[in-house]
């Protein structure tokens, strides 16, 4: 049993579990959160699995976790932990099933005023256009060898197909394309679950939700991202889908045999692993490289179903209704990226478990027009409350490895949220506050109630405040797409 | 609780429950031996999926053959199979026959029908925190899945 006295208090918003905790710890475990935060951590086995990630070989500095912790498998979501490369170990669990579930933030040219009467139009269409729910089949079917296109060449595939235009890859992580894919690591099973979901939102807490912005901190920043006070922007919620999970299958089945060939010792089976340089460990990066730009490009066509889903309610109506990218960001991944540590550059295997990259400014894998300012970072809340724009930090290079939170956290079981919240009334009520609601399934709207989440201003609060992500603006939603 | 048809007593044996986790899915799978445990935990999936056939289609059956390094590994195994089974064939499955199994390999047929509804789709099995364990009614097993 963890509690509060076993951890030493770095700083207001840190608290440290000492690396004596517990024999097989090779390294502190660190969490980001305020008092309040920290007690909701100690409610589930969250905190238990994040001292489990300091066990793994290689890890560096120190086992991270973000405000919005909450009890995962393996890892905890919000975890945060980098290893030495070449020998340090990737974790296929690490990462997780939903390899590069991410967020993209599309902006209008629009004031929330100009479209007040056709926002639930233009929900209606987003729900039409952009197909979600269980067992969604995309518009985009694809045979083998364009699948292996996909795979390869993530968002740059969109571009070549016409789904996407080359700024929106200035406007996204890795430029949407990872580096190192190899779509042979892929299984033929993996690629039989993708082959239909290109274009494809799925269920669960996956979105697509029509923001205004409602406050702006950063004026100056704002401004250079393109964004203002009360426009219209979209988020998308989603990742690889069916190829992904399948993907984490294979490689963490095939990895029990690994730890064994590789003596690693490991508190929990989910974390299997192996050396970065080890065939088995650049296979699993190869796939999960391949799945990460399945995740881009999936994004991508979404991208060009709402633009086309704005331009069929809004053309006549107002004069510009396109859709330009602010960011697209992913918060489950492992990269190899260099850090500075103790005075020396150091290549590290960062595995981001619900955390977000937040490169601060200068960062040299920037895009000429972020580099002064910093990388944009895009943190969902849950369903009807906030969600909020930040931009990296200098702080979030020296501390979390460039990392940030990457949403509310979970607080309260689904079969809770199931029992206590009850869809029908849940979406009456969001439509009382002004908010439209399109969604497939009415229990699955329950599980994603807001109070089955904390408070994602409290957490942006602490990321803010510890300064590993500066606040630079508030969303609030409008319309809600969900499967 | 022991219940009584035709003078003849049996125990009604509880299949699986549903333990709260607060992200994903987490179940307690119980059997009387590991056959049985095995075959419970598949009807588990089925069930937490609210999964419901076409109503009055022919019955199909399929047979299921997995291997793993151990009985943690072939269980999620087993259901992983049932899972991909369920998304590449649309279909449910409502009966399970474990024919042999072994720490390392499994050999089952499983009977179902065309897939109408999914409430919920598990994405995946995981490793994290499974235990099979032996106990005084039997073996049990505690899983979590990711949805």
């Amino acid at each position: 049993m963890i509690t509060k006295q076993n951890f030493e208090r770095i700083t207001d918003y840190i608290w440290q579990v000492p690396q004596n905790f517990r024999g097989d710890m090779r390294a502190p475990a660190r969490l980001y959160a305020s008092e309040e935060l920290l007690e909701d951590a100690l409610q589930d086995q969250s905190v238990e699995q994040l001292i489990n990630t300091a066990t793994l070989p290689g890890v560096v500095k120190y086992a991270i976790s973000m405000p919005d912790i909450h009890q995962g498998y393996g890892f905890p979501i919000g975890g945060v932990v980098a290893t030495q490369a070449p020998d340090g170990v990737i974790s296929p669990g690490g990462v997780g099933y939903d390899i590069n579930c991410g967020v993209r933030l599309l902006a209008s040219h629009l004031r929330a005023e100009e479209i007040v009467r056709q926002i639930k139009d233009l929900a209606t269409a987003l729900y039409k256009n952009c197909p979600s729910g269980v067992g969604s089949e995309g518009s985009v079917p694809l045979n083998a060898k364009q699948l292996d296109d996909v795979l390869e060449q993530g968002s740059e595939w969109a571009v070549k197909n016409g789904y996407a235009r080359r700024k929106d890859l200035q406007r996204t992580e890795e430029f949407g394309k990872m580096p190192g894919a190899d779509a042979g690591a892929v299984s033929q099973r993996a690629k039989a679950r993708g082959r239909d979901q290109l274009g494809t939102l799925g269920a669960g807490n996956h979105f697509i939700e029509v923001d205004h912005v409602a406050q702006v901190y950063d004026a100056q920043i704002a401004e250079r991202l393109g964004l203002f006070s009360e426009q219209i922007v979209v988020q998308i919620h989603c990742g690889s889908r069916g190829l992904g999970h399948q993907v984490c299958t294979d490689y963490v089945n095939d990895f029990q045999r690994a730890v064994r060939e590789y003596q690693i010792e490991l508190p929990d089976r989910e974390l299997v692993c192996a050396p970065l340089n080890s065939p088995e460990g650049q296979t699993y990066f190869q796939a999960m490289a391949a799945s990460a730009n399945f995740a881009f490009a999936n994004r991508q066509v979404l991208a060009f179903h709402i633009r086309r889903s704005f331009e069929e309610v809004l053309a006549g109506i107002v004069k510009d209704f396109d859709l330009f990218q602010i960011y697209d960001i992913a918060h489950n991944m492992a990269k190899v990226e260099e850090h500075d540590i103790e005075g020396k550059r150091v290549k590290v295997c960062v595995h981001r478990k619900g955390a977000t990259r937040a490169f601060g400014p200068g960062s040299d894998v920037l895009p000429d027009d972020l580099r002064d300012i910093g990388q944009p970072v895009l943190i969902p809340g849950s369903m009807g409350t906030a969600s909020y724009v930040l931009i990296g930090t200098a702080a979030s290079m020296a501390e979390t490895f460039g990392s940030t939170c990457h949403g509310a956290g979970r607080v309260m079981s689904r079969a809770k949220a199931k029992k206590e919240v009850r869809g029908e009334k849940l979406r009456e009520e969001l439509a009382a506050r002004g908010i439209v609601v399109r969604a497939g399934s009415m229990p699955g709207l329950a599980e994603e109630a807001p109070q089955a989440y904390k408070d994602v201003s409290r957490v942006v609060e602490v990321v803010h405040r510890a300064g590993i992500g500066r606040r630079v603006a508030r969303l609030e939603p409008v319309a809600v797409i969900k499967g | 609780m022991p219940y009584n048809i035709r003078g003849v007593k049996f125990m009604a044996i509880k299949r699986f429950e549903e333990i709260p986790h607060t992200a994903d899915w987490s179940f307690r799978a119980f059997g009387e031996d590991l056959r049985a445990l095995f075959e419970n935990a598949a009807h588990a999936l089925f069930a937490l999926q609210g999964a419901r056939a076409r109503e009055h289609a022919p019955e199909i059956a399929r047979v299921v053959a997995v291997s793993a390094i151990d009985y943690e590994a072939l269980l999620v195994n087993w259901l992983t199979e049932l899972l991909w089974l369920q998304e590449s064939q649309r279909e449910t499955y409502a009966r399970f026959h474990i024919e042999a199994l072994s720490p390392t390999g499994l050999r089952a047929q499983v009977f179902g029908a065309p897939l109408a509804h999914l409430d919920k789709i598990i994405k995946a099995v995981t490793y994290h925190n499974l235990e099979i364990k032996q106990t005084a009614e039997g073996w049990q097993a505690t899983i979590v899945v990711d949805v």
